[in-house]
């Protein structure tokens, strides 16, 4: 496992609340993390929306300047860099959605060599519910960001009303991808209080950090 | 079919489509791109038209023009741009002809920020442009409830041969819930008066001007009979807990969400407080509110605004109940326990 983790996807696919998860996994494993907004798209529900939160977990939070943070400006912060290429940091990217989102990780490629790139689908998001829609969309985000993806993520699901047949409903589309594309499948995202066994992959549970609230506490 | 997540803009977008919208005219802005995107997406797979103009001035001129053939069309767009529109939504609106606007406001006044407001419904209810004119207005405060209306718009569109207006906001554009749609198949049929060749038939005209002011004065008379029906059978609202309420919440769209919450902390709390919610900001509920009003002894209005649907509100009840208002600005929003700490003091009443 590479020290950088990349999360890539389609809009709302869940990116940023398991880049976030996935960087206080690793902290509670005893490493020193930062997680990267690098989200040029999406005007809310963005990782810098929970920086202080995620401070106070101990995570290093790298986000635009303060006073640029709620600007409709793409800014990627230098130090972003600086933490992918130091051995001292595991680094967490959280990158926008799209092609238009996922444009900056060309500027960052050199520091990406090794780093591990997750693609996240909710199949029940648009564009994403058949495994066509899924195919199609990680070879356009391939082409445009010109990387290879490592691991898919199922992150099916549908909020609050989520059921346990909806994370395996989104493992059997997944399958057929992993299949299909010869990328495995890393693990199933399951919100804290969703009971669910017998999965087809690892269970990954996640806490809720985009909430309306969340976003609206500034 | 399945329910879906979706962002409040790309529900506004499906539903659209499953309307019958073949045609979206835009110009991207935020927060409210994803409902372009979406569209731009999803038009070329229904074999429908996506076009981007080369700015807002541009776009509501191509609404004008395929509203004027009888085809249902809609553009989105926000706070600025939507100002922009405004010459044209008056043409639009004085040719009488259907078509579907959303604007997911955002802070201003000026270029103001990207945050969520409700700072423009004066623009939206009161006219926006110049003349007398009214757009019908829909404030959804859910994904599925902006989905629902964005089918009852182009209906009402047809129905009256008026432009519409979703007033949405930042926060409800990029709210992502499940959201489930009818698959029902719908048809529309604007033959009767569309633009659609003469042959055989008397040449039609859509046209927002006459020269003789007594010929345009008649223009406007047939308009404000339009309205007159509007104000009699399209009020829509939403009451909660209003039966025994001792005092009211007013509140429309994502503040209407968020009112809830506090009429149930009120609630747990012994307090009774009941929540009155306008879904039709023109033709606004004044006669329902004035009646869910009748026995409170206090009205509170809260919105992301300075107090612009309070004005409507002091109309509803006049001098009968006491009317306070609380709000935020520029994209400040009001939280459940901030709301209710305000109605507290408001009653005069601390825990």
């Amino acid at each position: 496992m590479s020290k950088n983790s990349v999360f890539v996807g389609l809009f709302g696919s869940g990116k940023t609340e398991i880049a976030i998860n996935f960087a206080l996994k690793l902290k509670s494993a005893g490493r020193c993390v930062a997680i990267a907004d690098i989200d040029i798209v999406s005007p809310y529900f963005r990782t810098r929306d929970a920086r202080s939160l995620l401070e106070k977990r101990g995570l290093t939070v790298i986000t635009p300047p303060r006073q640029l943070m709620k600007a409709d400006l793409p800014i990627i912060t230098a130090s972003v860099a600086g933490y992918l290429s130091n051995a001292s940091h595991d680094v967490v990217l959280d990158v926008g959605g799209e092609e238009s989102g996922i444009v900056v990780l060309g500027y960052l490629e050199e520091h990406l060599k090794d780093a591990d790139f997750y693609f996240v689908v909710n199949t029940r998001r648009p564009f994403t519910t058949d495994v066509e829609g899924i195919v199609s969309s990680i070879d356009r985000l391939r082409k445009h960001a010109r990387i290879e993806i490592d691991f898919l993520v199922n992150n099916a699901n549908t909020g609050d009303e989520t059921t346990p047949k909806i994370v395996r409903e989104g493992e059997e589309i997944l399958e057929e991808v992993s299949n299909l594309m010869k990328i495995p499948v890393a693990f199933s995202v399951v919100k804290k209080d969703l009971k669910v066994s017998d999965t087809a992959f690892p269970i990954f549970r996640i806490e809720r950090f985009m909430t309306l609230d969340k976003e609206v506490e500034r | 079919m399945n329910k879906i997540m979706m962002k409040g803009t790309e529900a506004i977008g499906e539903a659209a489509i499953r309307a019958g919208c073949r045609l979206y005219f835009g110009y991207p802005i935020t927060p409210q791109s994803e409902l372009t995107e979406y569209m731009a997406r999803r038009l070329p797979q229904v074999e429908g038209t996506f076009l981007q103009a080369e700015s807002e001035v541009a776009a509501v001129n191509m609404i004008y023009g395929a509203s004027s053939v009888g085809k249902r069309v809609m553009t989105s767009t926000s706070s600025p741009g939507f100002s922009l529109m405004q010459e044209g939504v008056s043409y639009i609106a004085c040719a009488q002809l259907p078509s579907v606007f959303v604007n997911v406001v955002r802070g201003g006044p000026g270029l103001g920020d990207i945050q969520p407001s409700q700072g423009d419904y004066f623009q939206a209810t009161k006219g926006g442009g110049h003349g007398d004119y009214k757009l019908l207005v829909l404030s959804p405060s859910t994904v599925q409830e902006a989905a629902d209306l964005t089918g009852v718009a182009f209906e009402l569109a047809d129905k009256y041969r008026n432009p519409v207006l979703i007033f949405a906001d930042g926060l409800l554009g990029q709210m992502m819930e499940p959201v489930s749609f009818s698959d029902k198949k719908v048809s529309y049929d604007n033959s009767s008066w569309a633009l659609i060749g003469a042959k055989n038939r008397p040449a039609r005209q859509v046209t927002s001007f006459n020269i003789d002011p007594y010929g345009l004065e008649k223009m406007n008379l047939e308009l404000q009979k339009k309205y007159k029906l509007m104000e009699e059978n399209e009020i829509r609202y939403e009451t909660t807990l209003t039966e025994d309420a001792d005092i009211l919440i007013v509140a429309h769209g994502t503040m209407g969400r968020i009112a809830k919450s506090v009429v149930e902390m009120a609630r747990k709390d012994g307090l009774k407080v009941g929540l009155f919610r306008p879904i039709t900001l023109y033709p606004f509920p004044y006669e329902a509110l004035r009646k869910s009003a009748a026995d409170v002894s206090l009205v509170l209005t809260v919105e992301m605004s300075s107090g612009q649907m309070l004005e409507d509100v002091r109309l509803a009840i006049a001098e009968r109940t006491r009317v306070e208002f609380y709000g935020r600005m520029a994209g400040v929003v009001p939280m459940p326990l901030e709301i209710y700490e305000v109605l507290k003091q408001k009653i005069g009443r601390r825990s």
